[in-house]
């Protein structure tokens, strides 16, 4: 008897031993499988299918409860064969997706897209990235809130010291009283003081030192305010208004590093380095929601363009109804002054942030420079002309030669049968 | 009365300080600020970002009537849909018209790094900036992927090039508002140096 107990009890041990260790095992496979899921779901499926929205393809969460495993796995080697062989689950597939051929995919084997779709069933892990990107909003609230708290203590501590002085000016004026009772002198000094019908201002006005600081001050003060507005008319430095999108250049330039020329593709080849329309935004913005910053909900922000277009991102279609986006110009030149972009920013390589600032850290955008005429001036004086393999200057370049050769030089050599000459 | 001098002094200048700060402070960044003869910044003809309404749908900048076409600018839609069909006649019938001289190349790349790179990346390995920090898909490498809509990336011919720029595909946009169709070509004879890579 104790033998078989004994035999019993060893074997339920292994067993045990065994058992743990396979779930162990299976779990430790389970994971890495999902772990390599992850990568490979990034490499081969991302650009066209997200886990809860559809993207290209259809959103792929419940895709296993959808379909089987053998079906899924023929259908990811080469979908198009799977439906040019007439498979009425891929037939009814394709024509369910408008008829878009999914990409084949014959170098993932098996065991590959078993660990991708045990990635899909397992989920997206919460990511970490929101709550991150919540406190960082809160920070910089909180260093706004500093500023606003610093001016105020500021009119505060000023304030308070102007009671100070209205405080000791009364506690001197009592005590010179009281010294001048002491003396005797006061009767004297209370006359002037009591004489009737003549207020405060008047005797005020009466001292003479009084009123020349007064004059003085406001001679300073309108003086200085005078010349600064004269200055300041019409230069809008530092203008910043309020825009229908609150578009970050620090985000989309600065961080995400795209192009400025991305979006104002106007800058190198025209007068205007113009506005992106809508479907410049939609190049990323059909993907991009940041959602993650928003408990899952698409960008208030972006949804501001998604409305302009009349775009639903639900089915993903444009709707009849666009409205343009009202975007408040900054930088206007008055109407008599002739700016070309492509001229500065082709002919002569200006970088952008020579005249725009350094747009790449401005959450909003801003008037960096004056415009003032004296501001161009300067630049143009400073500048020198790169003409060295520089094709717009060829031309000027040919007819100087030929002028220092002696040889004969028509207006034509120098443009003066170009059509804008006389048909300005 | 010396010491009240003083002190009316010291009172004054403190006023004026907060006035001044006060003042100073009220500027605002959202308005222009003083102007003189506005009329004169305000173009007499429209500039195309302003109201309009002599138009309809009040806007300056109107569509352009259909079949009609910018200088400049060729308009594939009749020939080379943006269809799957359309894909493959390009392909079959697109050859670059830019030839493949030093200068069209270093345009191209020049035009490749400012349009592309943000997703494709400096080579075409698929790796840019906003992809790298996982905030878009990663598009296939040009050497070592392969195309949603058959074959590798590497075989890609100039008309499949072409069409994609012109049309996007997949997650990718439209690029033909942005580039003309000779930039585009530029950016094909760039894209084909950057597929040779291993």
């Amino acid at each position: 008897m104790r033998r078989i107990s004994l035999t019993f009890k060893s074997f339920v041990k292994s067993s045990l031993l065994f058992l743990s260790l396979s779930f162990a095992c299976s779990s430790v496979s389970y994971a890495q499988s999902a772990a390599e899921g992850v990568t490979l779901f990034k490499q081969k499926c991302t650009s066209c299918h997200a886990l809860n929205q559809k993207v290209v393809g259809p959103a792929l969460k419940g895709v296993n409860d959808r379909h089987k495993e053998e079906f899924l796995l023929k259908w990811i080697k080469n979908s198009q064969a799977l439906v040019a062989a007439g498979n009425p689950e891929a037939v009814k597939l394709f024509n369910e997706n408008n008829k878009v051929a999914m990409t084949p995919f014959p170098e993932l084997t098996d065991d590959n897209i078993k660990s991708i779709l045990a990635y899909i069933k397992e989920g997206d892990k919460p990511a970490a990235g929101a709550a991150g990107g919540v406190e960082g909003g809160q920070g910089a609230q909180a260093k706004d809130e500093v500023s606003d708290v610093m001016l105020g203590s500021i009119v505060v501590i000023i304030l308070i010291a102007l009671g100070v002085v209205l405080v000791l000016n009364r506690v001197i004026k009592s005590l010179e009283k009281v010294s001048l009772k002491k003396q005797g002198l006061l009767e004297e000094e209370e006359i002037v003081a009591a004489e009737p019908g003549v207020p405060a201002y008047k005797k005020l006005l009466k001292n003479k030192k009084f009123v020349f600081f007064v004059v003085l001050l406001l001679v300073i003060f309108l003086g200085s305010a005078g010349w600064m507005g004269m200055w300041n008319t019409g230069v809008h430095t530092g203008y910043q208004p309020e825009q229908p999108i609150k578009f970050s250049h620090q985000l989309h330039a600065g961080i995400n590093k795209i192009d400025c020329q991305y979006c104002h593709s106007g800058a190198y080849k025209s007068k205007n380095a113009s506005i992106p329309s809508l479907n410049v935004c939609m190049n990323c913005h059909n993907y991009v929601t940041a959602s993650d910053k928003y408990n899952g909900q698409t960008s208030p922000e972006i949804m501001k363009i998604y409305k302009a277009l009349d775009y639903n991102p639900d089915t993903k279609k444009y709707g009849d109804n666009p409205k343009p986006v009202e975007w408040v110009r900054i930088h206007n030149l008055p109407d008599f002054a002739y700016f070309n972009h492509s001229q500065h920013v082709k002919v002569a390589g200006v970088a952008c942030q020579k005249c725009h600032g350094p747009v790449q850290t401005m959450q909003e955008i801003y008037q960096y420079s004056p415009l003032t005429m004296k501001w161009c001036i300067n630049c143009h004086r400073e500048t020198e002309v790169k003409y060295k393999g520089n094709a717009y200057y060829d031309n000027m370049i040919a007819a100087h030669d030929k002028i220092k050769k002696g040889e004969k030089v028509t207006a034509a050599v120098m443009g003066g049968t170009e059509c804008g000459k006389c048909h300005y | 009365m010396l010491v009240m001098n003083k002190l009316r002094i010291v009172g004054a200048v403190l006023v004026t300080v907060a006035a001044a700060a006060v003042i100073s402070s009220c500027s605002d960044k959202r308005s222009t600020g003083i102007e003189y003869a506005r009329n004169m910044y305000d173009p007499i003809a429209y500039n195309p970002d302003q109201p309009n309404k002599n138009f309809r749908n009040g806007q300056t900048a109107q569509t352009p009537p259909a079949h009609t076409m910018p200088v400049g600018f060729d308009e594939p839609e009749t020939e080379y849909p943006n269809t799957l069909e359309g894909y493959e006649t390009a392909s079959k019938n697109m050859r670059n018209p830019v030839p493949a001289s030093q200068a069209n190349l270093e345009e191209g790349k020049m035009l490749f790094l400012r349009m592309c790179t943000q997703c494709h990346g400096l080579t075409g390995q698929g790796d840019g900036s906003i992809v790298a920090m996982g905030k878009f898909p990663a598009p296939p490498s040009y050497s070592k992927g392969n195309s949603s809509r058959g074959g590798a990336m590497r075989d890609l011919t100039d008309g499949k090039i072409f069409h994609t720029i012109t049309y996007g595909v997949n997650l990718m946009g439209p690029h033909r508002y942005q580039l003309t169709p000779s930039e585009r070509w530029k950016i094909v004879l760039y894209v084909h140096e950057l597929q040779k890579l291993q």
